[in-house]
């Protein structure tokens, strides 16, 4: 019975996160007047995968030190194309999610066709802005 | 008792001194190489960068007398070659303006995590490590050359 309560208790987070996920409108802009949306699909990788960790209230400090999705808005052109290049690298690379992380959390993992996606979105929006 | 163990110890750092790896190639023209083609970088980043960085992330290491002793020779190959193949500054200018901006944003990350240099290298090379205004001074000029890749 204790078993069930569990298992309708993560269907129903799941299914209600991935509500919230849906209605999330996402758009990036930089001080140097960047500005654009991320794609939903995009996103929902970013929010599954890697926004646990890189946003301003997470418990890792290098992790939101080093990237902060709350704050790209804030990133100036240099910064925000060096984010994107970073990001597109540590994905191929297999360095991010973290080795360590994603034992733990096997959902959090990223598939060939999630990790090829998130990565050309940076690459495309890199070579945007970084005139490449 | 202790004798004993002092000998065996010894014999043992005798037997390892006949497993050498190959220390990574020490190459000195590097046409690509940041400081060479960026003369306008100023002296004291320059210092930096030579001092604090290059040994690893150049093919211009300066390889210090105990690198030629198994076992620290083992951990220092491992440790030029995973420097290196991160990020190589004897590189830098066959890089794109994107890879520029990334390995920039990396190298000040890893300035301000004081993730770099590792311990096990300043605590042998204590010069190498880094100041409060040396680490300011490094992001601010990484932070400015960045810039000036989109200007």
């Amino acid at each position: 019975m204790k078993k069930l309560t569990l298992v309708t208790f993560i269907v129903v987070s799941v299914v209600s996160m991935s509500f919230i996920d849906g209605n999330k409108t996402a758009s990036i802009s930089s001080t140097d007047g960047n500005s654009y949306e991320v794609p939903a699909d995009v996103q929902a990788i970013i929010d599954n995968s890697c926004y646990g960790c890189h946003n301003t209230d997470s418990k890792s400090t290098k992790g939101k030190m080093k990237l902060n999705f709350d704050k790209m808005s804030d990133l100036k052109t240099s910064k925000l194309v060096g984010k994107l290049s970073k990001i597109s690298k540590v994905v191929k690379n297999e360095k991010m999610p973290k080795k360590s992380f994603v034992e733990k959390y096997p959902d959090k993992a990223l598939s060939k066709e999630q990790s090829d996606k998130l990565t050309s979105w940076a690459d495309d929006l890199a070579a945007q802005y970084g005139g490449e | 008792m202790g004798k004993k163990i002092a000998i065996i110890v010894f014999v043992v750092f005798i037997a390892l001194q006949f497993f050498q790896p190959s220390l990574p190639e020490v190459i000195v023209d590097n046409p690509n190489d940041l400081l060479t083609n960026n003369p306008e970088i100023p002296g004291d980043v320059t210092a930096i960068l030579r001092n604090s960085c290059y040994d690893c992330h150049s093919n211009t290491t300066n390889y210090p007398w105990y690198s030629y002793l198994s076992p620290v020779s083992l951990l220092v190959v491992h440790d030029i070659e995973e420097g290196r193949e991160e990020l190589n500054f004897s590189n830098w200018e066959s890089f794109n303006k994107i890879e520029k901006a990334g390995a920039i944003d990396d190298i000040i990350g890893v300035i301000e995590a004081r993730e770099m240099p590792i311990q096990i290298y300043t605590v042998i090379h204590q010069d190498a490590s880094l100041s409060d205004s040396e680490r300011e001074l490094l992001i601010g000029w990484a932070d400015e050359y960045s810039d000036s890749l989109f200007d």
